[in-house]
């Protein structure tokens, strides 16, 4: 079986179709933050939002895609490297882990699985069919970082703290609107959420204990995978930011404070960035239209 | 000088030409006539629909009735789910019929006289949509059933009794306003 499995290659049947990030970066359509046309009270998730439960539909179904890659992406992780110590295993092209970072990436497939069966029935009770929207796929290219240490970094502590985010703002969207089936099922997997943030924490913090450098490098990986996964505001502090940063929950994932404020100033930035790309999308179609 | 617009029938669409999204104006003022003469709607009555392709949100509204039905429509709510900025027919009749099935209710007198689109309680505004969308679908349109099954739930809450008032709109005809409200309430206080 082959290493470092590409994105292309997953295996999707005929109802999954996917959107590259560049085609979505072409849009040059923008909401307003204010005044006409901008989002009635921001963009949080709320039941007095008219077209909330279809917002609510939408996350719930990147959420279960979510899921799927993040199952495929640790499942990759337990196979991509060598196991350090164990005869017979060694592989020159491929950096060691310990057997004990593949037994949590084991513990995190069988996780990520029930995530994906629970998604998958959440997404029913939606009203939402499996395929109904686009599959973005920057989740599992995280999860394609040789080096292993940067790969749970992105994926562990960028793209689960993203999933605890998002599954904090589902289980409150499930408590206001009064759906228990919603808001149980965001609750415990927020939990497991926790949990695997907190493993990408403890191996970044065991596996560079010795090279400060490498862990900089994981570190500032993080970064640039935080700031894709702000999507362009979705994610942060302003008050119209649909997913909100969950600060409790990412305490007890063992992120330090500062680092959370750091987190909401990469989001903010990556609102200003997408605003301006839009804005230049805007000129750039305007320009190529015909003059009459 | 402003565009007169792309006309079928007594369609209007506006803007004659899309920069930001790949729409046809024809395309569109085709799937509104179709729904405009299925749903019965008044043949003299004109209908201008004006489409603002400069945001990504779906919503879509009635602006004014009379002397011309005008109706606005963000550019999301006509786009393919799987292709961005791409027209999609299917859930272009969706939005229209479910907006073009009320306007036709509150054409009728039977109906009564519900207060404006702006002043409607969220319950009771996702309760006739509900309505107007089970009759968009035995016209033969596609819907999504289960979709506004859930948006009826988040407004009346999750319950047995809810579910069945939901069937109970879906499968009707001929509600006029006082019994559709009363529906909603009942919906409402029984989760």
């Amino acid at each position: 079986m082959r290493r470092s499995f590409p994105v292309e290659d997953l295996a999707r049947d005929d109802r999954f179709v996917r959107v590259p990030m560049a085609v979505r970066l072409q849009d040059g359509r923008q909401v307003p933050r204010e005044g006409p046309g901008s989002r009635r009270n921001g963009g949080r998730l709320t039941p007095d939002r008219p077209d909330s439960p279809d917002a609510a539909r939408l996350l719930m179904h990147g959420i279960f895609m979510g899921e799927v890659q993040a199952l495929e992406g640790a499942g990759r992780t337990c196979w991509d490297f060598d196991t350090t110590g164990e005869p017979g295993t060694a592989d020159s092209d491929t950096p060691d882990v310990p057997f004990q970072l593949k037994l949590d990436m084991a513990r995190q497939c069988w996780d990520e699985a029930r995530h994906t069966e629970i998604s998958c029935k959440l997404t029913a009770h939606m009203g939402t069919e499996l395929g109904e929207f686009a599959e973005a796929t920057f989740l599992y290219e995280a999860a394609c970082n040789p080096d292993p240490v940067l790969r749970l970094t992105g994926v562990n502590r960028a793209l689960e703290g993203l999933a605890i985010d998002v599954f904090n703002t589902m289980r409150e969207f499930g408590q206001v609107s009064r759906d228990p089936v919603l808001e149980f099922c965001e609750d415990w997997m927020l939990a497991d959420e926790v949990t695997h943030v907190k493993m990408g924490s403890d191996w970044l913090r065991r596996l560079t204990e010795k090279d400060p450098e490498r862990r900089e490098r994981a570190l500032e990986f993080q970064r640039v995978v935080d700031r894709l996964f702000s999507l362009g505001g979705f994610r942060g502090e302003d008050d119209d930011s649909p997913v909100r940063l969950a600060r409790r929950f990412r305490e007890l994932a063992g992120f330090q404070s500062e680092e959370i404020d750091e987190l909401a100033d990469v989001a903010r930035e990556a609102r200003h960035e997408a605003e301006d790309q839009t804005r230049q999308n805007r000129a750039a179609a305007r320009a190529a239209q015909p003059t009459s | 000088m402003a565009s007169a617009g792309t006309s079928v029938g007594g369609v209007t669409v506006l803007p004659e030409s899309f920069t930001l999204v790949d729409y046809d104006a024809g395309a569109i003022a085709e799937v509104a006539a179709r729904l405009w003469e299925k749903i019965g709607l008044p043949a003299e009555l004109p209908l201008r629909i004006e489409v603002d392709e400069t945001t990504p949100l779906g919503r879509a509204y009635v602006l004014a009735v009379k002397p011309a039905v005008e109706l606005a429509v963000e550019s999301g709510a006509f786009e393919h789910l799987h292709q961005p900025r791409q027209f999609d027919p299917e859930r272009t009749a969706d939005v229209l019929g479910r907006l073009l099935f009320r306007l036709h209710d509150r054409l009728d007198p039977a109906f009564g006289d519900p207060p404006p689109d702006t002043e409607l309680p969220l319950p009771a505004s996702t309760a006739w949509d509900v309505y107007a969308i089970g009759r968009l679908s035995r016209l033969g349109f596609v819907v999504q059933r289960p979709r506004r099954h859930y948006q009826f739930r988040v407004r009346h809450g999750f319950s047995d009794h809810v579910d069945a008032i939901f069937a109970q709109l879906w499968e009707a005809e001929g509600l006029d306003w006082t019994t559709l409200q009363a529906l909603s309430d009942e919906a409402a206080s029984a989760a």
